[in-house]
């Protein structure tokens, strides 16, 4: 027993360590009093004005999720009586290398959290208790073994982003997002919902693993059966490419993507992002991973194939077309979730190599992301954030080391060595070309150097453009929270691009676990 | 008991990370740390290291004592040579291109690199020293000594790298270290520009090496020097169609060895990877940057551009001479540029008036003559002139920047306090500088028993009697001429009698006759055209600095040291006084080379003799020009030419020729491709593509108007086209077998709750349900015969659809060349055939 | 199988079908003369001020949802008390880690002023 509290310690730790940061807020005393309310009177909230002690509790609390993941990971959960959770909650090596990144990925955005939210006068509590309530979500989510977890965990990860989405209340822009949100996500549950209730009407199971042995025993003969898995999966997949933010299930992202606060920005893009991909693969792999559903006639992968050339080719051009960096950042997302879908029709073929290459690209893509909006927030004056490439010119003269570090991150977001990002890029295209797939390795080849483009249209604008004279200049806040997330972030970006072969290795042990 | 063991030996680690300590720690906390701190952390960045390399070193001794007792009863014995090895960690998996499976970023001493790192730490070190007094008044002195302690870390990296990919951070990382020192002083414009040129031309030389290791890796599978001895063998075999050419136009009256058509993958590799060992040690015809590169400070150009970075292209051949020799054409054309570039960077030599000038253009020629050893296949010979060239150009470089030094502090200028016209005389003033320059002048025109003596001796005896034959590859049809070693000869003689004149000219320059730097114009400079350099005579006036003076002791030291190894280093490996012992130490790291290197011992009995005469013809000739007639013989002989002196003292106007040759052609070229940029690029493909996006954003707009219906209707639009995926039957067949004995087999893509029905006759006709799970069919086909199999897919919703796929045996009657053409194309079809919908 | 649910597509292609007929023959069949007096909400009295709907209060939005969050809560304790003994003292820990969360949130909402009517 004891040892099952240990084997879901990342999932306790971080769980409660959210309640605990729920009464911290509630019962500290107020900083200072905050906002009005439509009648004018003064409005007192007890988390108000608090975001750096509550924001570095609610790091701390990330990254210890972080270290027992570790920690089980080195224990070796498969000896830690799981089975009791099994499937409901699948403790294996897969689940705990997501819990890693998505624990880090929470922790540095809750630092992020910190700097911005005080500097842009939405200081309220209530966002690291959602970004941590959020990221258990997102943890349970790569855990989940069974349809009615999936959909727990989704929901919990949702609610808290829709939420963080909002949090900037006065600005009709940020509700619009978050409505926009709520609304298609809704939708999409309630699509992922049905799918789920489909799946359950023909096999009679819930959990992955028993789909995936009943859907093996059907034979060839068309039956109802067989139709209503098939009407399931595709359902199943609409959902979970609406969480991917894949193109055309992708267009609230750009919007929800710019209203909100970039902390939650980064968190979206990241975690979010992470967690869906975490269950996109299990899902895939162990519900549908028949050979009849994983064959390039007739399967998913086609579908997945279409759905990244299409995120690929459409976020590009698009996102070239920016004039908002928040915004390109967003689309850049969208273009990446393109990437790593590759690498998803390639573990048909490989699902070992290819689901490794995925979590390795998810890992170095996280911290990337993260680091380049951390950056963004990094260079917005007081009470304003840099959004344009025109903010940005000439900021590489007046603050290198924010322009360094904004331009690393972009660097590892376009593929270039020695970062994370090139790695990533690297094993994801050899996977996909190991499994034959040359004319989708081709057009990811064609999009990336697409992608460089406006990747460096940012370094550009940095190092080789001065401000039009008189126009806003972009004031680097200062906030030893952000900073120190940059630096983390940083060192982790090209510990990953020296060093690539531990990270690979343990996406290996990872995914070996997954099958 | 062992501390550093052979295979993890991580005194190498030591050895690499204090002087990266020692750039990190001066770079960035240098201004707050005061002069005293950076001079201490700068020494013992270089210091330490050099110890650890004596230790290294003396490790490596033990291990060949060991050796070489254990075959000392046996006469047979071939001595396995030391390695010392260390692995950092893996970098990159590689399993992909077949070949290693990762690429580690690894370290590795042998008897080649261990010399080369004591060379480059005790070298390092006393120009270390010596820096700290010669650069004790500038106010970047940190930054000097940061960027000195990164160039030492560079440098060890390129030399202790056990893979090419190692050695290539290390070579770009000495570059960059080399363009900042040049650029040091970058507030003058000039010295800016020289260090841009430095940076570029090696870019060059970087491309060629880039080359060859994408070269290296598709034909040998490996980087490592270990994998690529042990996967070389095959190279000379291989040959690389680099067009096919028309018999008509094949060229076929050339040579085959302009390697027009046709070159072996050894030679390619070798002359990618010589292109690059050109570039960096500056040889015909990438040496321009180097002259140049002397607008960085003295001690730099004598760590730099003399004694360690420059040979790294020797280094590299060295290092790969099992590589090089097989390729005859390679190793010819590397001792014909080294030969070539050592007479005629010894001619411009002879006219220069700066003393750095004259230093750097003397050192091309020296690196010349490393090549023309290497080139010859005598390895060893071409390295121990590395080894004692460090001594002795290092010991000019420093005394030619003691004798700077004290001129500066009297006239201020930096051109004129290098102008050798300003000195004279200087012998009185500055006895310790004077004496170690004129050993080292002796050693480098190779006066016996000076080292340089022995180590052109041994080169030149290399060139007259090796030849580097071909390894028996069946396509390199290069033999080296007959003429080659004669000619080769030739010219490093000729090159070493213009050796001793022009440094035996240098020395008298600086040290005999009166002192004529009483007065000068303050404030002048070479002049730019060639018309009037020498009226310089006009307008003299007095100048009240210091008279000149011996320099401190920080700078005098590190002199006598060198002077002193100037002069006993040859005796390293002394032929005529019968020691042996370099060419023993390093015979192991050649011995795969040296297999195909033919030597007529015979022939080179008399060349000792003739080579002191050369040299003493050469001290002679100077003595009697400059000395005994005052220089009156080469004024006249410039008044009687004027235009061949002034195209010498203008370099040849190589600089001018490359300015009108490459960078105005490069400028057509941008001009071109602005345009193309402008009317192509933009114009057609970005305007269109942005009109076809603009199209798009038009329709999308629609739905990006922001409201979520929109957004809900793009959703279900992508679901809708997914859903009639999924309920559409698709029949997607592959085509599996062997075509020539007619067996094929057809898989139709599988799919959940798919039915197959097959009709393999071809007439038609299915059977009434007869839907099966059967997913494949096989069928036999008689030569020549066509046959349209068809097949019905039902699927899951019980949709069905029909495709034909027509499948023909190729017939095997026609003329042999066109059976493999058919089946290679017959092969290629067999990917994936989308059937024909009937 | 597919035969069994043919009357409910049926039934929902009817409605789809009958629904577009009759507002797209309500749209083209029907008389328009539109006016400015007709476009207008109202045809007489006086013109409408404010906002064409009043926003509830959000405290009765916040009540009702602690009302459902704690009758949740009796669902869920509700079986678990009728299976207490077989449970045993795991079901007990996590039931006590149920009702913990769940007080937590309730003092949550308390402190941040979730429970007052009045201010």
């Amino acid at each position: 027993m004891i040892d099952l509290f240990i084997a879901l310690s990342p999932l306790l730790t971080v769980g409660f360590g959210g309640l605990l940061l729920m009464l911290a807020e509630a019962l500290g005393k107020p900083a200072n009093n905050t906002g009005m309310s439509p009648d004018g009177a003064v409005v007192v909230d007890a988390g108000a004005g608090r975001s750096e002690e509550l924001g570095l509790l609610a790091t701390v609390i990330l990254f210890s999720g972080a270290a027992s993941s570790m920690g089980v990971w080195l224990a070796d959960p498969a000896t830690l009586g799981v089975e009791l959770v099994s499937p409901w909650l699948q403790v294996d090596r897969y689940s705990l290398f997501f819990s890693f990144i998505l624990c880090i990925s929470g922790g540095l955005c809750t630092l992020l959290g910190g700097g911005y939210l005080e500097e842009h006068k939405i200081d309220r509590g209530e966002f690291f208790t959602l970004v941590v309530f959020s990221t258990v979500g997102a943890i349970a989510l790569g855990f989940a073994g069974d349809l009615l977890t999936v959909f727990v965990a989704l929901e919990t990860m949702s609610l808290g982003v829709y939420c963080m989405i909002g949090l900037r209340r006065s600005s009709p822009r940020a509700g619009e997002a978050a409505l926009k949100y709520f609304l298609l996500g809704s939708f999409a549950a309630a699509i992922m919902m049905f799918g789920a209730a489909l799946l359950y009407a023909a096999t009679g199971h819930t959990d992955l693993a028993g789909i995936g042995a009943f859907v093996g025993g059907l034979g060839g003969e068309a039956s109802g059966e067989t139709a209503m898995v098939i009407v399931g999966m595709l359902l199943m997949l609409i959902g979970m490419a609406f969480k991917i933010s894949a193109v055309p299930f992708h267009m609230w992202a750009p919007d929800a993507y710019e209203g909100a606060p970039t902390p939650t920005t980064s968190f979206m893009a990241a975690a979010v992002k992470t967690a869906a991909f975490a269950v996109l693969l299990r899902i895939l792999l162990i519900a549908f991973g028949d050979p009849r559903l994983m064959s390039w006639g007739a399967g998913w992968p086609p579908v997945m194939a279409c759905l990244s050339v299409l995120s690929m080719t459409i976020a590009n051009v698009i996102a070239g077309r920016q004039s908002s960096v928040k915004r390109m950042l967003a689309y850049s997302s969208i273009s990446h979730a393109g990437y790593l879908l590759m690498g998803v029709c390639a573990a048909m073929r490989l699902p070992e190599e290819a689901s490794a290459s995925v979590m390795f690209y998810l890992a170095g893509y996280c911290i990337s992301t993260i680091g380049a909006f951390g950056a963004l927030i990094l260079c917005g004056s007081r009470g304003k954030e840099a959004v344009s490439y025109a903010d940005l010119a000439g900021i590489g003269r007046r603050h290198p080391a924010a322009a360094a570090a904004f331009a690393l991150f972009v660097i590892s977001l376009a593929g270039m060595p020695p970062t994370a990002g090139f790695f990533g890029k690297l094993y994801v295209f050899r996977a996909t070309i190991d499994a034959e797939l040359y004319s989708l390795a081709i057009i990811g080849l064609l999009n990336s150097i697409v992608g460089a483009y406006y990747y460096m249209k940012v370094l550009v604008f940095m190092y080789m453009r001065e401000p039009i004279p008189g126009a806003p200049i972009a004031i680097p806040m200062r906030s030893s929270m952000v900073v120190s997330a940059l630096i983390i972030a940083a060192a982790l970006v090209v510990a990953i691009g020296v060093l690539p072969g531990a990270l690979l290795e343990m996406a290996a042990v990872a995914a070996a676990a997954l099958s | 008991m062992d501390i550093f063991p052979t295979n993890d030996f991580t005194l190498l680690a030591v050895i690499l990370s204090f002087p990266l300590i020692g750039a990190f720690v001066n770079g960035v906390f240098g201004k707050r740390l005061g002069k005293e701190a950076v001079t201490l952390m700068a020494l013992s960045a270089i210091g330490v290291p050099f110890l650890a390399s004596v230790a290294t070193f003396s490790k490596l001794l033990d291990i060949r004592a060991v050796q070489h007792a254990a075959g000392a009863g046996s006469a047979d014995h071939v001595e396995q040579g030391a390695r010392l090895y260390w692995h950092a960690w893996d970098w990159l998996d590689l399993a992909w291109t077949g070949g290693e499976t990762t690429l580690s970023v690894a370290f590795s001493v042998d008897g080649l690199s261990g010399i080369m790192a004591l060379v480059v730490t005790g070298v390092g070190f006393l120009i270390h020293v010596y820096s700290t007094s010669y650069m004790a008044d500038d106010p970047g002195y940190h930054r000097f000594f940061s960027y000195l302690n990164l160039f030492i870390f560079s440098m060890l990296v390129l030399i202790l790298g056990d893979s090419l990919p190692v050695l290539f951070v290390g070579w770009e990382g000495v570059g960059l270290c080399s363009y900042l020192l040049i650029g040091f002083w970058f507030q003058d414009d000039a010295n800016a520009a020289a260090g841009k040129k430095a940076f570029l031309v090696n870019r060059i030389g970087d491309f060629g090496l880039l080359v060859a290791m994408a070269l290296l890796l598709r034909y040998t599978g490996s980087l490592s020097w270990e994998g690529i001895e042990a996967n070389s063998g095959n190279l000379p075999n291989q040959i690389l169609k680099v067009w096919q050419m028309p018999e008509v136009l094949a060229f076929s009256f050339l040579p085959d060895w302009l390697l027009l058509n046709e070159p072996t993958i050894a030679t390619l590799i070798g002359l990618c990877l010589f292109l690059g060992c050109a570039g960096k040690s500056a040889q015909l015809p990438l040496y321009v940057w180097l002259p140049d590169a002397m607008a960085g400070p003295t001690p730099v150009s004598a760590l730099i551009h003399a004694a360690t970075m420059v040979t790294a292209g020797v280094y590299l051949v060295c290092r790969l001479s099992f590589l090089f020799v097989l390729s005859p054409a390679t190793m010819f054309t590397i001792a014909m540029t080294g030969a070539l570039t050592a007479v005629f960077a010894a001619t411009i030599a002879f006219v220069q008036n700066d003393i750095k000038k004259v230093l750097a253009y003397s050192t091309v020629s020296q690196l010349g003559y490393m090549f023309l050893g290497v080139g010859v296949g005598a390895f060893t010979a071409g390295f121990f002139h590395v080894l004692t060239h460090a001594f002795f150009k290092a010991c000019l470089f420093l005394g030619a920047g003691s004798v700077i030094h004290t001129m500066h502090s009297r006239i201020h200028d930096t051109d004129s306090s290098q102008d050798g016209r300003n000195m004279g005389g200087l012998r009185a003033y500055m006895p310790v500088t004077c004496v170690t320059f004129f050993v080292s002048c002796l050693a480098i025109a190779g006066v016996f028993p000076l080292s340089g003596f022995f180590s052109k001796d041994a080169i030149l005896i290399g060139a007259l009697t090796n030849t580097v034959s071909s390894s028996g590859g069946v396509h390199d049809a290069f033999v080296w001429p007959e003429w080659a070693g004669s000619v080769l000869f030739g010219m490093g003689l000729i090159g070493a009698v213009m050796t001793a004149f022009y440094m035996a000219r240098l020395y008298i320059m600086i040290f005999e006759g009166d002192f004529k730097g009483w007065s000068i114009v303050a404030g002048w400079k070479e002049p730019e055209g060639h018309d009037h350099h020498d009226d310089h005579g006009d307008g003299d006036e007095p100048i009240d600095g210091p008279a000149p003076h011996e320099s401190p002791n920080a700078m005098t030291a590190p002199l006598l040291v060198l002077a002193a190894l100037a002069a006993v280093s040859g005796l390293l490996s002394a032929h005529d006084l019968g020691t042996h012992w370099l060419d023993h130490w390093l015979d192991p790291v050649f011995a795969n080379a040296l297999g195909n290197v033919v030597t007529d011992a015979e022939a080179g009995s008399m060349v000792p003799y003739i080579a002191s005469a050369a040299t003493f013809a050469g001290l002679g000739g100077a003595y009697f020009v400059y000395v005994m007639r005052g220089g009156d013989p080469a004024r006249e002989l410039a008044e009687k030419v004027p235009a061949l002196h002034e195209l010498i003292y203008d370099k040849w106007r190589i600089d001018e020729l490359y300015d009108e040759l490459f960078v105005a052609t490069l400028e057509t070229l941008a001009e071109v491709s602005i345009f193309l940029d402008k009317w192509v690029v933009d114009g057609i493909i970005a305007r269109a593509s942005a009109g076809v996006v603009a199209g798009a954003g038009s329709v999308l707009r629609l739905f990006q108007v922001g409201r979520v219906q929109a957004y809900a209707a793009a959703m279900v639009i992508g679901s809708v086209a997914f859903a009639g995926f999924f309920l559409l039957p698709h029949a997607r067949v592959q085509l599996n077998g062997d075509l020539s004995n007619g067996q094929y087999e057809l898989v139709a893509s599988p799919g959940l709750g798919y039915q197959y029905s097959w009709d393999l006759d071809g007439d038609g006709e299915f059977a009434e349900d007869d839907f099966a799970d059967k997913n494949t069919a096989n069928i036999r086909l008689n030569t020549g015969k066509t046959v349209e199999v068809g097949l019905k897919v039902r699927n899951a919703f019980g949709l069905i659809r029909t495709v034909t796929i027509p499948l023909t045996r190729p017939d095997p009657s026609a003329d042999e060349t066109e059976t493999a053409g058919v089946q290679g194309r017959a092969t290629g079809q067999l990917a994936d055939i989308e059937g024909r919908q009937r | 199988m597919v035969d069994s649910y043919l009357p409910m597509f049926l039934t929902f292609a009817i409605s789809l079908i009958a629904c577009t007929v009759m507002f797209t023959f309500g749209h083209f069949l029907g008389p328009k003369n539109p006016s400015p007096a007709k476009n207008m909400p109202f045809e007489c009295g006086n013109d409408t001020e404010g906002a064409k709907f009043t926003r509830m209060n959000v405290k009765f939005y916040l009540t009702a949802i602690l009302f459902v969050v704690f009758d949740i809560e009796v669902v869920f304790i509700y079986p678990w008390a009728v299976l207490f003994k077989g449970l045993g003292w795991v079901g007990f820990a996590t039931m006590l880690m149920f009702i913990v969360s769940l007080l937590v949130a309730l003092v949550y909402t308390w402190k941040k002023g979730g429970l007052e009517w009045e201010s």
